[in-house]
């Protein structure tokens, strides 16, 4: 026998199960606000990033106008999601989309060359891309 | 010592922690504006930023070579040599000899050489019309895979013939994608060719990767789907009637043209999706399938795929409400909830 | 290292009394709750806290050791050696530690060893699956440690208390 170990347990060790349990609450939390944090619209002319905006942390809802390839865009962005609310665009697929609001959505207006991505975790039930 | 020994453990437990990794990494990604649609590329791991970056150069060496609307490409040649052979490449020759292939086994269904019948319509323009019975009869005469010859290396087109890989290309540049993936070990990633997807591996948490199928009665709604396929290391890609057309005096008519009327295939699908396993060659296989058995329509499809036992799935949805799953993607596609679609599995 | 006769012997008893354990875990299903293929509950925990008194850090690394190799040959794959290597190590390395605070109960060090144990093995689950995805579950495994631990912690001094005044503790 090396040494004889305490065999009842006190203070000391409910302090060691204290740590563990505060050390998991604290990484949920941290990995639950990362994943909810990170809903980014990424904004690209010509498949060159020019914006990313960060949704959540959104105060108000913000617009922005792109012009691009001889075309104007009008973006809405908020905490709900990303819209083309206008565009002087042929085809008006960009305004027809309506709003994307979830992680792997993504507004293309072919004629102008411009996407809007959202990026961030995709949720369970959402969706990586779409077919069609 | 207690004060010690708390900050001592929670360093440790800490320093354990960050040796089990870092937070969930971050794929390189790139949009590429070619063959007249947006392609959004994303790879994951150490080599992931070679890997899109040979993408993107493939992609548009590819553009060169296969368009028919850059009036340097081999394509644009071809169609012009109305009997005079011009130089091809291989990989133009194989492909166009794989687009024969096609045609052979859908019986005519695929065909690259339904071009001018397309322009007759307008798809490839912004002045969409219906063309008259004679005019389409006269166009007709031109379609079919015999106008086209193939010799060492050369090719030719009959006077008036014109081919438009368009129904392949994109397929094509996914298998050469998948290729590149391979020679670069990227581990995983999501490539999207205008329609042409490629789930390559599995999501960064190890799940498969979520391929939605638009509902083709609200095209542009993204959050209405048919339902959604949990895919890994394959290939899928959608034809609908839905995805370009024009109405003329209340009666609409879609893009998909059938080789035999030269007009607007009325098969009674809405939409096909083929998805195959990232075996090469099953990318371009993907996107000449689609297209096809759009047009041959539900029976005629599902009999092709019985024929063709194991070599890819389908999911067909049908003017009259159905979604019909081929047995191969049982367990790998989630119907859409609420939806006004009724659902069957086939063996 | 030098081991007496009953040093070795008792060494190979904890060594098969510790494979028998990681086999029971097998129809403990952890691995329900918690999709990570080759994750363990770490029973075999037991052993290493008992022979850690007993016997002394350098032979409860090395009945660790063997129990991993051996467990892995059993397995008949090499990822569950690595799980059970670096949760077993781990685990070990804290209760060493711990072992060596003077007011700690035998209750503490198997709640550091089995919440190191859990750490290690989401750390050899990154490293084979190649993603971080297994992180998330990290807090959920603390938690569960925790009546982990404290359920090794009741058997190991169940096991000091019987065998207290045996010759088997007598050197």
């Amino acid at each position: 026998m090396k040494r004889f170990p305490e065999l009842k347990p006190n203070g000391w060790d409910m302090m060691v199960l204290a740590v563990v349990v505060v050390l998991g609450i604290v990484l949920s939390l941290g990995w639950m606000s990362a994943e909810t944090d990170r809903l980014t619209a990424k904004i690209s002319v010509d498949g060159v990033e020019t914006e990313a905006v960060n949704l959540p942390q959104l105060r108000q809802e913000e617009e922005r106008t792109i012009q691009a390839n001889g075309y104007t865009l009008y973006l809405v962005l908020s905490q709900k999601g990303v819209q083309v609310r206008e565009s002087d665009c042929p085809t008006q697929d960009c305004v027809h989309t309506g709003i994307i609001t979830r992680a792997g959505q993504s507004i293309v207006c072919l004629p102008a060359r411009v996407t809007v991505q959202l990026q961030g975790t995709v949720a369970e039930d959402g969706v990586d891309a779409v077919l069609g | 010592m207690r004060k010690i020994t708390a900050v001592f453990l929670t360093v440790f437990m800490m320093g354990v922690l960050s040796a089990c990794g870092s937070r969930a990494e971050e794929p390189a990604s790139r949009q590429i504006y070619a063959m007249d649609t947006v392609m959004m590329v994303n790879a994951y791991g150490k080599s992931g930023e070679a890997a899109v970056e040979e993408t993107e150069q493939t992609l548009y060496q590819l553009e060169a070579l296969l368009s028919r609307t850059q009036e340097k490409s081999q394509v644009s040649a071809l169609n012009r040599s109305a009997g005079e052979p011009v130089e091809l490449d291989e990989e133009l020759e194989q492909l166009i000899e794989t687009a024969a292939d096609y045609t052979h086994a859908t019986g005519g269904a695929f065909d690259i050489t339904i071009a001018p019948v397309a322009d007759a319509w307008g798809f490839t323009t912004d002045h969409q019309r219906v063309p008259n019975q004679a005019e389409l009869q006269a166009l007709l005469e031109r379609v079919g895979m015999e106008h086209v010859h193939l010799k060492n290396g050369t090719g030719m087109v009959d006077a008036g013939t014109e081919i438009d890989l368009g129904g392949i290309a994109k397929g094509y540049a996914s298998d050469r994608v998948a290729q590149i993936y391979a020679a670069n070990d990227v581990p995983r990633g999501m490539v999207y060719l205008g329609g042409n997807v490629l789930a390559w591996g599995d999501r960064p948490d190890g799940t498969p990767w979520r391929v939605g199928i638009q509902d083709p009665a609200a095209p542009e709604n993204p959050e209405a789907l048919v339902g959604v396929l949990q895919l890994r290391d394959a290939f899928a890609i959608t034809s609908g009637g839905y995805q370009r057309f024009f109405e003329e005096n209340g009666k609409r008519y879609h893009h998909i043209l059938n080789p035999e009327t030269g007009c607007p295939a009325e098969s009674g699908l809405t939409s096909v999706t083929v998805v195959a396993d990232k075996t090469d060659g099953n990318g371009t296989m993907c996107d000449a399938l689609s297209t096809a058995l759009f047009i041959m329509g539900e029976e005629r499809a599902l009999d092709y795929w019985r024929a063709h036992a194991g070599a890819f799935d389908l999911v067909l949805v049908t003017k009259d409400g159905r979604v019909v799953v081929t047995e191969g993607l049982a367990g790998r596609f989630t119907a859409a909830e609420g939806g006004a679609y009724s659902y069957e599995t086939v063996s | 290292m030098k081991l007496t006769t009953k040093q070795l012997t008792l060494c190979a008893m904890l060594t098969a009394m510790a494979l028998a354990l990681s086999y029971v875990e097998n129809f403990l299903p952890l691995s329900l709750a918690i999709p990570i293929p080759g994750i363990k509950l770490g029973l075999a925990n037991i052993v290493t806290v008992f022979a850690l008194y007993a016997l002394g850090p350098g032979q409860a690394l090395l009945i660790l050791l063997a129990r991993s190799l051996l467990g892995a040959v059993f397995a008949g794959n090499m990822n569950a050696l690595i799980f059970s290597l670096l949760g077993g190590l781990a685990a070990l390395a804290v209760e060493i530690f711990l072992s060596r605070l003077p007011r700690l109960s035998i209750y503490g060090v198997s709640v550091g060893g089995a919440a190191s144990h859990n750490c290690g093995q989401v750390a050899a689950a990154v490293l084979t699956l190649g993603n971080t995805a297994p992180l998330y579950y990290l807090p959920v495994l603390l938690w569960v440690s925790g009546f982990t631990g404290a359920l090794t912690g009741l058997l190991a001094a169940g096991l000091f208390r019987c065998l207290a005044h045996t010759n088997l503790m007598k050197e």
